[in-house]
């Protein structure tokens, strides 16, 4: 590389030190017969020095890391971090399918309803608590195995009334296993109250 | 200028995509204050530069979970502040932007022999003063090869530009440099 070629494009990062290989080798041969590329190298090196003694010293900002963090929290909140979008997705998805399902039992069940003015309903009557992460498949199952359907609901609470066909009203005995049953019933139901 | 190895930066990196303050926190002490120096040197103002180093440090909060490890964190998060510098500087009033810059490429080349002696005995302040009459990349490849000491792969990288313009810009910031610090010499 010796002559009248001279490696200037390269010189910069032989100065700081990250040239490396087949270019090193060859930078390396070059100087040591090229007095000037020497001097460029040495000049290089005041350069460098020089930019760096030039550059704002930060020390680190408490005050903006602080802002930072508060920002970051805010942000968190309006958009979550990909690890948490599937499970908030998840429990989005079991609301909607919860309220598909409650659509679908009052659609359907609604001939059994007993008409306005006929008096007490039928059956027992229960206040119920759904969990919100429970599958659709898994209310719906529980409901049939209890043979009870949704007559109303939900409350702004997010209360359901739930009659039981299998349990006589006034059968204090059979209302008060029903009941047991579905506090018992984790993962599906929170609460459950005789109405 | 080591601010701890690329894999403890790394695993900062993932937890900070889980969402861990703290490791948020260690990354902002870590590098801060190279990503205001590598902002101030391309924006040339201080308070924009502190908010765009802000806001890069937001990005990485954010899309910590993108970092794949196929370069360094200190390459990935300069390649976030280029970004954001490049966004800010193309905000800035036409006026603004065009009376900021005397672009090095358009500089006559100056004496080698006259240079040397000019580069050594100027000291930091002038060096200062005559990057900030580059133009914004030309000033980006000398903060990031004579500052932070990064090779022109790792620079083109950064700024997303072939390597070979990365050695190029270098040369004629170089040149302009020299016209500068001779200019101020007489």
């Amino acid at each position: 590389m010796n002559g009248a070629v001279h490696p200037d494009e390269l010189l910069p990062w032989y100065a700081n030190g990250t040239l490396a290989g087949a270019e090193l080798e060859a930078v390396e041969a070059h100087l040591r017969g090229c007095a000037r590329c020497r001097a460029e190298v040495e000049l290089l090196g005041e350069l460098r020095e020089k930019v760096k003694q030039s550059a704002p010293v930060a020390v680190p900002d408490e005050v903006g890391l602080q802002r930072l963090l508060r920002e970051a929290r805010r942000s968190r909140l309006a958009h979550p971090h990909r690890w948490l979008r599937p499970a908030l997705a998840a429990a989005v998805a079991a609301i909607v399918v919860q309220a598909a399902l409650i659509g679908w039992l009052w659609t359907t069940r609604a001939p059994v309803m007993e008409p306005l003015g006929e008096g007490t309903p039928a059956g027992v009557v229960l206040q119920v608590r759904f969990d919100r992460a429970a599958p659709e498949a898994r209310i719906r199952a529980f409901l049939q195995d209890h043979d009870a359907v949704v007559i109303d609901g939900p409350s702004a609470l997010g209360v359901y009334r739930v009659r039981l066909h299998g349990a006589r009203a006034g059968d204090s005995a059979a209302a008060a296993r029903a009941l047991a049953e579905f506090r018992a019933a984790s993962g599906i139901v929170t609460q459950a109250e005789l109405q | 200028m080591s601010a701890g190895t690329a894999a403890d930066e790394a695993i900062l990196l993932a937890g900070i995509a889980r969402g861990r303050e703290q490791d948020l926190a260690e990354f902002y002490r870590r590098y801060h204050g190279r990503v205001y120096a590598f902002l101030l040197r391309k924006i040339g103002d201080a308070a924009d530069a502190a908010e765009a180093a802000n806001e890069v440090m937001m990005e990485v909060w954010r899309s910590a979970a993108r970092f794949e490890g196929r370069s360094r964190p200190l390459t990935w998060v300069l390649g976030i502040a280029q970004h954001k510098a490049l966004d800010r500087v193309r905000r800035r009033p036409p006026d603004r932007a065009s009376a900021e810059a005397l672009d090095a490429e358009r500089l006559e080349d100056a004496s080698a022999g006259a240079m040397d002696l000019v580069a050594r005995k100027q000291d930091a302040e002038h060096v200062r003063r005559c990057l900030e009459q580059l133009s914004e990349a030309h000033r980006a490849v000398v903060h990031l090869a004579f500052f932070e000491d990064l090779g022109y792969a790792e620079i083109a990288a950064i700024l997303e530009c072939p390597e070979g313009t990365v050695k190029t810009r270098m040369f004629h910031a170089k040149q302009g440099l020299k016209r500068c610090l001779g200019r101020l010499l007489d």
